[in-house]
């Protein structure tokens, strides 16, 4: 597993339970990678993570943790 | 199923099913002296068709997936899979190399080659699958 984890699950829910697909659209990705960014199956480039805070309106580490930090 | 990974499946399975019987037409005829053109020339028509074919049905059922273009995380899967079929491609020219040193038919030479080339691909394709399912 990734020792980056993110907060993107909740903050989809926060968002008005936006789905996987319309984060997706939003950053320019498939709805998959956002799956597997969420499973921590996969770690964004510093770009998509930019953009994946900017959708939620928050700075990066509030979305991304790396490790047990939080 | 993404559409890429559909993609792999068709290819891993056209190449597979179309080159097999390609390979064992030439191992049961065995020709020394003569290259089989036709029978190639037919292998690689009926492999084009049955991938474009298989890939519009795909495309179809998928339009928006298939007009996308890839994403950072499918960059990445093909170069990985790039990765691992050149490592395979490497050797097998190696081996081939090493053999064609040894005077075999001109024919053999030329299918060994073409063996290793399908046969990468196909590792190729089967690592994207295994990605793929992996969700990596």
């Amino acid at each position: 597993m990734d020792p980056i984890s993110n907060e993107i699950r909740r903050l989809r829910f926060l968002h008005g339970e936006m789905t996987q697909q319309e984060l997706a659209q939003k950053i320019g990705v498939t709805r998959q990678t956002v799956n597997a960014i969420e499973q921590g199956k996969y770690s964004p480039s510093l770009e998509a993570a930019f953009r994946i805070a900017k959708v939620f309106g928050l700075p990066l580490e509030s979305v991304f943790h790396y490790g047990s930090e939080k | 199923m993404p559409f890429r990974e559909k993609t792999a499946w068709i290819a891993v399975a056209s190449m597979t099913l179309i080159y097999a019987i390609y390979f064992w037409s030439v191992w049961q005829h065995r020709p020394e002296t003569r290259f089989p053109y036709l029978g190639l020339l037919a292998t690689v028509v009926a492999l084009v068709v049955v991938q474009v074919g298989l890939t519009i049905v795909a495309a179809i059922f998928a339009p928006q997936d298939a007009k996308a273009p890839r994403d950072e995380r499918e960059k990445l899967i093909e170069l990985r899979a790039a990765r691992v079929a050149y490592s395979g491609l490497a050797t097998g020219v190696a081996c081939a190399c090493f053999f064609g040193a040894l005077n075999p038919p001109i024919v053999f030479n030329v299918n060994a080659l073409l063996f290793i080339l399908v046969t990468t691909e196909i590792m190729r394709c089967s690592c994207l699958i295994i990605q793929y399912r992996r969700g990596a």
